[in-house]
């Protein structure tokens, strides 16, 4: 009896082990959480699963089906802002990018920082003052967890025209 | 005037009708046969159909004594034959572009853009001569990436999955003047909706998926290798004209949609893109060294890097780190008491604002902030904090952080490491010597690819080791037999340690012929499977140590009921006592209690230095007991690698 219940455990412990090992990362990054606001991820993470098949999964990487010729992300579900030309090139940014801007903005410097005012055309000699302006209006441009693609870039046109 | 903001559009289109009706462009409507015929032979003569170029545009390798095109979509192909016939294609090609009737996105002048602006060229095809057409699609998109200059992308190690170091390139299309994160990457992928991971590394090894083009949004992909996966990315400006990126894009139009069988080993992600290098500049010859001069059957991307490094076209590199890493250079300018807090605001005990009023520098403040901002996207991307809790913590933590004011530049510079190219190639073959428990042995291995945890790490992860097809053999003198010692199919240990911030869990799988001690005291080869998962920590006096628990299934005809099954510990210290001299010093203890019953122990010292780039020599030592037998062994080997 004692064997087998060794055996058993043994087999559970192996099957687990080499089943965790080989398990499949293989889902590919769908899109998720797509939205206006903070917190829109672009793809789900699948990163965590360790597995031998990464060494497969890896040289393939993720797929979006047959979208092959992504040049829009799209923003039509979202409310447009309305103090800015239309702009569907910085919508589609703000959009994809807009955690790593309100931590560009709260910081006062950074890349994704860096393309939104290439978007927004601001010359580089305001963009020291730009910047500074807009960090120092963090929270009235950002004013709440909701705040979303409209709010955000019309908040924006309105910090940076005031004096 | 309200209808004059109309004006200077319909008085252009009324000065070009007026152009058309004074002179006809093409007084055959019906297809200018004439013209046509006349190109065709102009083809023919030039012998177009066997030019470099042509073949490059339509992907056409040597195959047998003919070509064959490596794309499998038939829609790429305008001849019924087009995949084994350049000649054919080339003639459909150029009847294509007078044909009439179809649509102007449809029409092959504006699907093959790259055929028919060499085509021109080489044929001086003179345009108002064919039907017209606008390609409004193709000019929008091609405004939209506005090419200026290509960036070879190399999203590196994933550092909890050593079977990344295969990793992915991708080029980047820059326009002039623009922040990186606006420019469009292209990039080659096989799609597929398989989770089942054995059908999934099954079909793509033997060309059941499909591989397509695709060109996004920079960002996306930075926001996926950086944000979401944490790899590192290595960006090599490539030194192609305007001009040639220009092609390359147009060709990556011509692509678009159309599908060829991906195989993971050789017709890839990495393969491809040198395929479009070619389109761009095509005296380069990058894929000969991979396809037609094969001397490997599978294409690593980190070596196709090396490839384009070879042929002159890489210029600068730059490190873009991902965002763990960012994590761990801000947390390493902190002392920990700062970076508890920092964990602590993102565990929700301290809020953002309770930091703003501690007492402490407004620079500390602003480096917890700064960590605790980046610990919770971290943790988001992850899944480890759902997005309610997460956006309740993150404004307000950079809401305290606007208040701060900025940075300077440099307090949180990283330095790059090595790069990948850089690192020893990936193929190891071996010459050793050695003594074991009673003979003398002489041993030759070869590793088809691609890092031991005991190789040189400069340009790979630390503590990710992930070997495919590892075999050796010995000659012991004593008993004048030539004996195969291993073959490891696949051998993946991935060490990552575990820190205040991050928690991997470390894991091993190995699988293949190894040899091993029998009840009869003489060794004998065994099947095994040998997985394993545990925690590793770094430290700076142990270097990177572990400790796991393991469980091996040894299958062979010699053991008792054919098989062994046994589970136990192993824990280990790898540590780099200079650049150059690494130890692995290690201890494993199995009990096998199913099957044949036998306990198994064994420690070893294992050290590699390292010679140059391409050379190392390594020694070990090892003692084991197996059933009641010992054995003991010192090894010294000498490793090029290839």
């Amino acid at each position: 009896m004692k064997k087998l219940l060794v055996i058993t455990v043994l087999s559970v412990l192996f099957v687990f082990v080499v089943s965790s090992a080989f398990a499949a990362a293989a889902s590919g990054m769908a899109r998720s959480n797509v939205g206006c606001g903070l917190g829109t991820m672009l793809f789900q993470n699948n990163a965590d699963q360790s597995s031998l098949l990464q060494a497969f999964q890896a040289t393939t990487n993720g797929s979006f089906g047959t979208q092959t010729f992504g040049l829009t992300s799209g923003t039509s579900e979202c409310k447009q802002p309305t103090k800015f030309v239309s702009n569907e090139r910085l919508n589609e940014f703000v959009v994809a990018n807009m955690d790593n801007l309100a931590k560009d903005i709260a910081m006062g410097r950074g890349e994704t920082l860096d393309a939104f005012a290439d978007l927004m055309q601001v010359p580089s000699e305001k963009r020291p003052e730009f910047y500074q302006k807009l960090q120092s209006s963090f929270a009235s441009i950002f004013t709440s967890e909701n705040v979303v693609l409209a709010n955000v870039v019309d908040n924006v046109a309105a910090v940076s025209s005031s004096n | 005037m309200v209808y004059g903001t109309h004006c200077p559009v319909y008085f252009f289109f009324v000065i070009i009708s007026f152009f058309f009706f004074l002179f006809p462009a093409h007084p055959a409507l019906a297809a200018d046969d004439g013209y046509l015929n006349a190109l065709l032979e102009s083809a023919k003569e030039k012998q177009l159909s066997e030019d470099r170029y042509w073949e490059i545009l339509v992907h056409y390798k040597r195959h047998g004594s003919g070509k064959k095109s490596l794309i499998d979509d038939p829609r790429f192909f305008l001849a019924p034959g087009g995949k084994l016939d350049p000649a054919a294609e080339l003639e459909a090609t150029i009847r294509g572009f007078f044909q009439q009737e179809k649509g102007d996105q449809e029409h092959p002048r504006c699907r093959f853009v790259a055929r028919y602006a060499w085509l021109k060229e080489k044929l001086d095809i003179d345009e108002l001569r064919l039907p017209p057409v606008a390609c409004t699609e193709f000019n929008e998109a091609l405004a939209r990436v506005n090419p200026h200059s290509a960036v070879l992308v190399f999203p590196a190690t994933l550092n909890n999955s050593p079977a990344s170091m295969f990793g992915h390139t991708l080029i980047r299309i820059d326009s002039k003047n623009q922040n990186d994160l606006l420019s469009y990457a292209v990039t080659y992928a096989a799609v597929t909706t398989d989770s089942n991971g054995f059908l999934y590394a099954f079909k793509g090894m033997f060309g059941y998926y499909r591989g397509y083009f695709s060109i996004l949004p920079y960002y996306e992909k930075v926001s996926e290798y950086s944000n979401i996966e944490h790899r590192d990315i290595w960006e090599y400006q490539l030194n192609l004209t305007e001009e040639e990126v220009r092609r390359l894009v147009m060709h990556v139009w011509e692509v678009r949609d159309i599908y060829s069988d991906y195989y993971f080993f050789d017709e890839n992600c990495s393969f491809d893109l040198l395929l479009l290098l070619e389109v761009a500049r095509p005296s380069l010859g990058l894929t000969d060294a991979f396809w037609d001069n094969k001397v490997r059957f599978w294409v690593i991307p980190v070596d196709t890097i090396r490839v384009i490094k070879e042929s002159g076209l890489i210029t600068t590199e730059k490190y873009r780190p991902s965002q763990a890493t960012r994590i761990l250079a801000i947390a390493s300018r902190m002392d920990s008491g700062f970076q508890k807090v920092a964990l602590d605001v993102v565990n929700r005990k301290t809020s953002p604002q309770a930091v703003t009023d501690m007492d402490m520098t407004s620079q500390e403040k602003t480096k917890i902030l700064d960590l605790t901002a980046e610990l919770l996207q971290y943790k988001y991307a992850r899944k480890q904090l759902g997005k309610e809790e997460y956006l309740k913590q993150f404004l307000p933590t950079l809401n305290a952080r606007s208040t701060l004011g900025k940075q300077s530049a440099d307090v949180y510079a990283i330095t790059p490491p090595a790069p990948p190219e850089q690192g020893h190639l990936p193929g190891k073959l071996s010459f050793g010597a050695g003594y074991r428990t009673d003979s003398f042995f002489t041993e030759i291995g070869w590793r088809a690819a691609y890092h031991d945890l005991l190789d040189p790490d400069e340009g790979y992860t630390e503590g990710a080791q992930i070997n495919f097809f590892d075999i050796s053999g010995r000659y012991y003198f004593k008993e004048d037999s030539l004996k195969l010692q291993r073959l490891r199919l696949i051998d993946i240990v991935s060490l990552s340690p575990r820190d205040a911030f991050f928690k991997p869990v470390s894991w091993k799988v190995n699988t293949g012929f190894d040899r091993e001690l029998f009840s009869d005291g003489e060794e004998h080869l065994i099947y095994r499977i040998n997985p394993g998962g545990g925690f590793s920590y770094k430290n700076d006096l142990l270097g990177l140590s572990y400790i796991m628990i393991e469980t091996d299934l040894e299958l062979s005809g010699g053991l008792k009921d054919n098989y062994s099954l046994g589970f136990g510990a192993s824990a280990g210290i790898i540590k780099k006592l200079t650049g150059s001299w690494k130890i692995n010093l290690s201890a494993k203890s199995m009990y096998y209690e199913a099957g044949d019953e036998h306990r198994s122990m064994n420690v070893s010292l294992a050290q590699n230095f390292k010679i140059t780039t391409n050379n190392s020599i390594t020694c070990s030592l090892s003692r084991e007991k197996t059933h009641d037998y010992y054995q003991s062994e010192v090894n010294l080997s000498w490793n090029v690698y290839f």
